[in-house]
């Protein structure tokens, strides 16, 4: 056991831990990361990669997506390591005319809030995806959107901050955090000994709710899981990610017109092409605590869903299907924020299948929090109280 | 011509006794046994090269012989990718090795 | 897809476990058994397999696999061949098994998987014409088709020299049997020392009486180190095998398939002598790293595991009677630890009677054939010609205490 002291002590090496760890070494801070694992072995290497505001909800959401696309194109150049980053766009695709209706009412709000987003029509869908079902109404895109490999974005954001001087302690785990007497944050107790700080970020993902209890805290965040399927290399189908329209009614918890175990495992087709000549197939969404076991049927599930979407794919092997577990809040926001009762405290945690996406803004704002400065955008909006209040309406 | 690799008659365990069959191995006619894997088949006739990687393009072979490392992936007519260490022969069947592919997404286009 | 299938006992692996348990337990009871195999054809390594006894007859292992097939046939067990399996689902009554052919219920269920060969990367695998030593073994004693005229054996282990055997007997030609050279793979087991330690295990099994003694000698006085610096530079002829434990195989080459390989001379803890490089061809070359259980199905269904390097891997926990830790779950033969095909198929017989007795036939009559099958198993190992790890006994008796900590 030893005893050591940091500025910051980050609990959690995913890719929220690992893009603050960045920014804040950036800053020139002194951070230790704390990880109960492996850097990226919890929900970000079990996802898939994106930077979408496609997916977001217009207005804050959207534009904090913006934000974070742009930081990605930074890091491209600023990171010590290459991480499979790409640009293409994304696009949404729609079954009816009803569909593409909201579509367009999806569209015209997200250019109000000044992203570039437009109308695909029947036509423009068949020339880009010659694989795609003959029936398919057109779709939506977004101009901005881009990829990266999850896995290897957040060792780059790892390797870089250690480069400036961060602290990675891998198998190590959280014990206790040690408040001083006014009640702020004194240290972190770890199965490898104490840390003494002044500044703690939760980021530990889904794990982040007993972690804000150690503190007296407590925080909606509660593991929701899903599913992904790899397909063998294939003859490419596609260059971008595409995604069915009412993938975002799942998200959002609204009714679709799907079958009963569409509608129960919240299956809609995310499609994603990677830089290995494979695709990844998803997506589920089940509330089922931490079980981390692959359940068949929604893999079949969700393979339906993606043969209905591009009929081709009944010939493709499927090479493995993983499911990870994405930190869940009631608002589908993450939490950004300090914590006012306990000095020192912060929260950097939530992001549900957004934490790649949000991961960059997540730590720069986090690292301007926890220095002192401006942040760059406002994160009222990502505040944890505003569940407390909720549950004072209550 | 090379001699076939089959062991006409073996000391402990004799012969085969298995029905001649014909097949095409990107598009040459070729004889084999009924039942016996493809990669048997293609070895017999001194056919080793089963596959091109999909991204390097170099040469790709049986290797495990058990179904599991997934090396000796053909085209099979009707059937799809097929292990061909582990798919037994049938009459008329219709091979092709796994190819190289192009790679939209890093743009490398030979194939 | 077919519709669900139902059976009493279903056994995952066609090899001489699942058949020899399968043939016991419908001998002795109108019991409905299924056994599946992902190989085209019932017998799993049994099919390749032949050696010499000492009274120098052979054993031949599809002689074996043919008859227990016929008595399992006669029997009324349904074998289906080309039948993978994909997912465990615990059920209340039983297992649900996901098949390649559709779902299958079982109330009990024993995997049979056997072992599967660890991967030796050395420069130029990839290429067309290298190959496992068991693929070349399958090629050669289950086809009938030769891997190559003339090839070359890297790794010297059990499964090498059993296999190079064969392989000869066959009328393949040999251009050597030789180590990996010593790289980032590399282990302990890679040196002509720990070659020459196993050579002397396996002395029992020597062809000439002056070997299995100079072996036995050179056991008891610890002499490996001696022997493996002495050891001839161009090999020893072991069984007409060209054994060559001071050279280390370099690279493999070729454009499309194997044209030849790279030797050179190592010293006895291995280390590569330079300027001994040299070029032999052939075409084709086996590697041979030995064996590990194949358990993927015990860990899918959510056994716990113990790693055993005497077993050869990761061992699903179990106990004497073949038991998982998880109800109505059975493991036998090589999933349980690697070792010859005899041993596997008298364990196949002592899981039949574990299940028996769980059923609740003939209790009292069944306790007593278990008992005397758990000491066939013991007596089999001890008789075996090969022994594949000398601590197998006490490394089996580390997993049956941990199985009685999980219950």
């Amino acid at each position: 056991m030893t005893t050591e002291s940091a500025d910051v002590v980050i609990i959690g090496g995913g890719i929220i831990g690992m893009a603050t760890a960045y920014y804040l070494a950036k800053l020139g801070s002194d951070v230790v990361v704390v990880e109960k694992g492996e850097i990226a072995g919890g929900t970000s290497s079990k996802c898939d990669g994106n930077i979408l505001a496609i997916d977001k909800e217009p207005g804050f959401d959207s534009q904090m997506s913006l934000e974070s696309q742009k930081l990605v194109t930074q890091l491209v150049a600023e990171l010590d390591e290459e991480f499979e980053y790409r640009a293409p766009g994304s696009i949404l695709v729609c079954e009816s005319d009803e569909e593409m209706e909201a579509a367009q009412t999806w569209v015209n709000r997200q250019k109000e809030a000044g992203l570039p987003f437009r109308m695909l029509d029947r036509g423009e869908i068949r020339s880009e995806w010659k694989h795609m079902a003959g029936d398919i109404h057109g779709g939506l895109e977004c101009a901005t959107d881009s990829t990266v490999n999850p896995v290897l974005f957040t060792y780059s954001l790892a390797v870089t901050a250690q480069r400036l001087g961060a602290r990675l302690k891998t198998h190590t785990w959280v014990t206790g955090i040690r408040l001083d007497e006014s009640g702020a944050v004194a240290g972190v107790e770890t199965s490898n000994g104490l840390i003494r700080t002044k500044h703690v970020v939760n980021a530990a993902g889904v794990w982040s709710k007993p972690i804000a209890q150690m503190v007296g805290i407590e925080i909606p965040v509660e593991p929701r899981k899903g599913h992904i399927l790899v397909s063998s290399r294939t003859e490419s189908i596609g260059t971008r990610k595409v995604m069915e329209f009412s993938y975002l009614m799942s998200k959002f918890g609204k009714e679709r017109k799907v079958d009963r175990l569409t509608e129960q495992y919240g299956v809609a087709l995310v499609f994603e092409p990677t830089a290995s000549q494979n695709f990844l197939i998803g997506s589920s969404r089940e509330f089922v605590g931490f079980d981390m076991k692959i359940n068949v049927e929604v893999i079949r599930c969700i393979a339906r869903r993606a043969i209905r979407f591009f009929p081709v794919m009944k010939d493709i092997p499927v090479l493995r299907s993983y499911c990870g577990l994405r930190p869940w809040t009631p608002d589908h926001l993450p939490i950004v924020s300090p914590v006012e009762e306990v000095p020192g405290f912060y929260i950097a945690a939530g992001h549900e299948g957004d934490g790649i996406s949000l991961a960059a803004i997540t730590g720069k704002v986090m690292s301007e929090c926890i220095m002192g400065q401006e942040t760059t955008i406002s994160i009222e909006p990502l505040h944890y109280k505003r569940f407390q209040k909720e549950d004072g309406k209550k | 011509m090379k001699k076939s690799l089959r062991i006409s008659h073996h000391p402990l365990l004799g012969e085969m006794d298995k029905k001649v069959i014909s097949f095409t191995y990107n598009g040459e006619k070729l004889q084999g046994l009924e039942g016996e894997p493809i990669a048997v088949a293609l070895l017999a006739s001194h056919i080793r090269v089963l596959r091109r990687h999909e991204e390097s393009g170099s040469a790709r072979g049986l290797y495990c012989g058990i179904g599991h490392c997934m090396e000796c992936r053909v085209q099979v007519q009707g059937k799809g990718q097929v292990r061909a260490c582990l798919t037994p022969l049938q009459e008329g069947m219709e091979i092709q090795e796994g190819s190289r592919l192009p790679n939209a997404i890093t743009g490398r286009v030979d194939s | 897809m077919s519709e669900i299938q139902q059976t009493d006992l279903l056994i995952v692996g066609a090899g001489p476990a699942g058949l020899s348990a399968a043939a016991t337990i419908s001998a002795d009871h109108d019991f409905r058994v299924m056994v599946i195999d992902e190989f085209p054809e019932p017998g799993g390594r049994l099919l390749g397999q032949f050696h010499e006894e000492r009274d120098h007859s052979w054993w031949i292992g599809k002689t074996v696999a043919a008859d227990l097939i016929a008595q399992n046939t006669l029997a009324g067990v349904t074998i289906q061949c080309g039948v993978s399996v994909y997912g465990l689902e615990l059920l209340p009554d039983g297992w649900k098994v996901l098949t390649s052919n559709g779902d299958i219920h079982t109330k009990y269920l024993l995997l049979a998987t056997g072992a599967a060969e660890v991967p030796v990367p050395v420069s130029g695998w990839t290429l067309p014409g290298v190959m496992s030593i068991g693929a070349a073994q399958v090629m050669a004693n289950v086809h009938q088709v030769k891997p190559g005229e003339k090839g070359f054996i890297v790794g010297v282990n059990v499964l090498s020299l059993a296999i190079a055997r064969e392989l000869v007997v066959a009328g393949i030609e040999l251009e050597g049997i030789a180590l990996p050279s010593s790289d980032l793979f590399a282990t302990e087991e890679t040196t002509p020392v720990a070659a020459v330690e196993l050579l002397t295990r396996l002395s029992d099994a020597a062809p000439a009486p002056w070997m299995r003694w100079g072996g036995k000698l050179a056991q008891k006085m610890k002499l490996s180190r001696l022997i493996a610096s002495c050891f001839p530079k161009r090999g020893v002829k072991v069984w007409d095998l060209p054994l060559q434990l001071r050279t280390a195989l370099v690279s493999i080459q070729g454009v499309d398939q194997v044209e030849s390989v790279i030797v050179a001379d190592v010293t006895s803890s291995g280390e590569m002598i330079e300027g001994s490089q040299r070029e032999i061809e052939v075409d084709f070359v086996a590697i041979a790293g030995g064996l590990y259980p194949l358990a993927e199905l015990a860990a899918l269904a959510g056994c716990p595991f113990l790693y055993v390097s005497e077993l050869g891997g990761n061992i699903p926990i179990h106990n004497e009677r073949m038991k998982t830790t998880l109800p109505n779950l059975y493991v036998a033969g090589n999933i349980t630890g690697v070792e010859g095909a005899q041993v596997a198929m008298a364990q196949g017989r002592l899981v039949a009677h574990s299940i028996s007795y769980d059923a609740g036939w003939f209790a009292c009559e069944e306790e007593q054939k278990l008992l005397d099958a758990i000491d066939e198993v013991k007596e089999v190992r001890r008789s075996a010609m090969i022994q594949f790890h000398p601590e197998i006994d006490e490394a089996r008796k580390r997993i049956y205490e941990l199985f009685d900590h999980w219950t």
